[in-house]
């Protein structure tokens, strides 16, 4: 596993695996001491909790059972911490190392789909839907599917994880059907 | 209460930290792996899922946790092939949007409302997609259901695990010539 160049300045790709490991396993650990059962960590729970708060303006979410799931569960304090935390460490990292580079849509989106802000975010809202509804479906996302997931062996998971990218594959090629253009 | 707010500010804090310092939440990084030109991504995971399988197996055996493996339903196949497309449109996945959230592009809180509404979607029609997705399963516990030790399966995919690593690495990771 020797390393090719990575981007410069970026850690390399085997130094973040092994934090993301160490991490996974910490914290299975640590949910199993605090008896949340078999819980491995995942981000769909953070969205999920974000939905739950949904049943205090429409009653009728109330006694949903996928509300209560996000809304009861032992760790969704966890949850909804993460949702804070995930994004202040993008930010401390972006930060500290001087590449903090707000912007309203990706600069390659830009260049190969137009300036329009309008089309990104609607593009952006209609996949996150899909994206949201896929992961509940799926129970887990990239998180709980494939770092958890296929780390646990698991028969489901290694299904979901291996379905995001067949479709994944087919959306980029749809969106970039011509790059690559500095192939020989 | 205080307990859960310091695991869930440490563990995020260091997710979301590892995700952008390793380059990971880079719109051209996510979208250069699936039009298969930048494998900085598919390594990065398989090396975290490698090493954890290896250290969630041991700990299993030595009794310290029980795994616990998720089974297999049609939700996994249809929810993966939705959750795919979804990625495939956004250039990020749940855990990335957030990172990116704080590092300030913008695009990436449409996506959180998009998300969230994906998800109360699924809650309001959750007796349609229960009847349709999960009513029949499978044990996701592979060397259970084959009867194969899980200590001749585990080698055997951090073997496959990895070849992928060391055939993708063969590829100069350089996102930037890729668009």
């Amino acid at each position: 596993m020797q390393s090719k160049q990575s981007k410069k300045g970026e850690w390399h790709w085997f130094t973040g695996g092994i934090i993301v490991s160490v991490l996974a396993m910490a914290t299975y650990i640590i949910f199993q001491a605090l008896s949340y059962k078999s819980y491995p960590f995942g981000i769909t729970a953070s969205f999920g909790n974000v939905a739950s708060w949904f049943q205090y303006p429409f009653d009728a979410l109330a006694d949903n059972p996928i509300i209560r799931k996000y809304s009861d569960s032992p760790s969704s304090i966890i949850s909804l911490t993460m949702l804070f935390s995930v994004a202040l460490g993008g930010f401390a990292a972006a930060k500290l190392n001087k590449n903090y580079a707000p912007e309203m849509i990706p600069s390659v989106w830009r260049k190969y789909h137009g300036p329009s802000v309008l089309k990104r975010f609607i593009i952006v809202l209609f996949g996150g839907f899909l994206l949201g509804l896929g992961a509940v479906l799926a129970s887990g996302c990239t998180t709980g599917n494939i770092l958890q997931g296929w780390a646990h062996l698991s028969l489901g998971s290694i299904v979901a994880g291996a379905s995001f990218f067949i479709t994944g594959i087919i959306t980029a090629n749809i969106l970039y059907p011509k790059t690559g253009g500095h192939q020989s | 209460m205080i307990l859960k707010i310091i695991i869930g500010l440490i563990v995020g804090f260091v997710f979301g930290y590892t995700l952008q310092r390793t380059g990971i939440t880079k719109y051209p990084r996510v979208m250069g792996m699936l039009l298969l030109k930048d494998f900085k991504i598919l390594k990065f995971m398989l090396t975290a899922v490698t090493f954890s399988m290896i250290g969630f197996y041991t700990l299993d055996s030595l009794g310290i946790i029980e795994l616990n493996p998720k089974p297999l339903d049609w939700g996994k196949l249809v929810g993966g092939l939705i959750f795919g497309a979804g990625m495939g449109l956004l250039g990020y996945c749940p855990g990335t949007m957030l990172s990116r959230i704080g590092e300030g592009k913008k695009d990436a809180w449409v996506g959180l409302l998009g998300t969230v509404l994906g998800i109360l979607f699924f809650a309001v029609h959750v007796e349609f997609f229960k009847t349709h997705f999960k009513a029949k399963s499978i044990s996701g516990d592979i060397s259970a259901a084959l009867g194969i030790n899980p200590w001749i399966i585990v080698p055997v995919a951090a073997i496959i695990f990895m070849a992928i690593i060391y055939l993708a690495n063969k590829k100069v990771d350089d996102f930037k010539q890729n668009f």
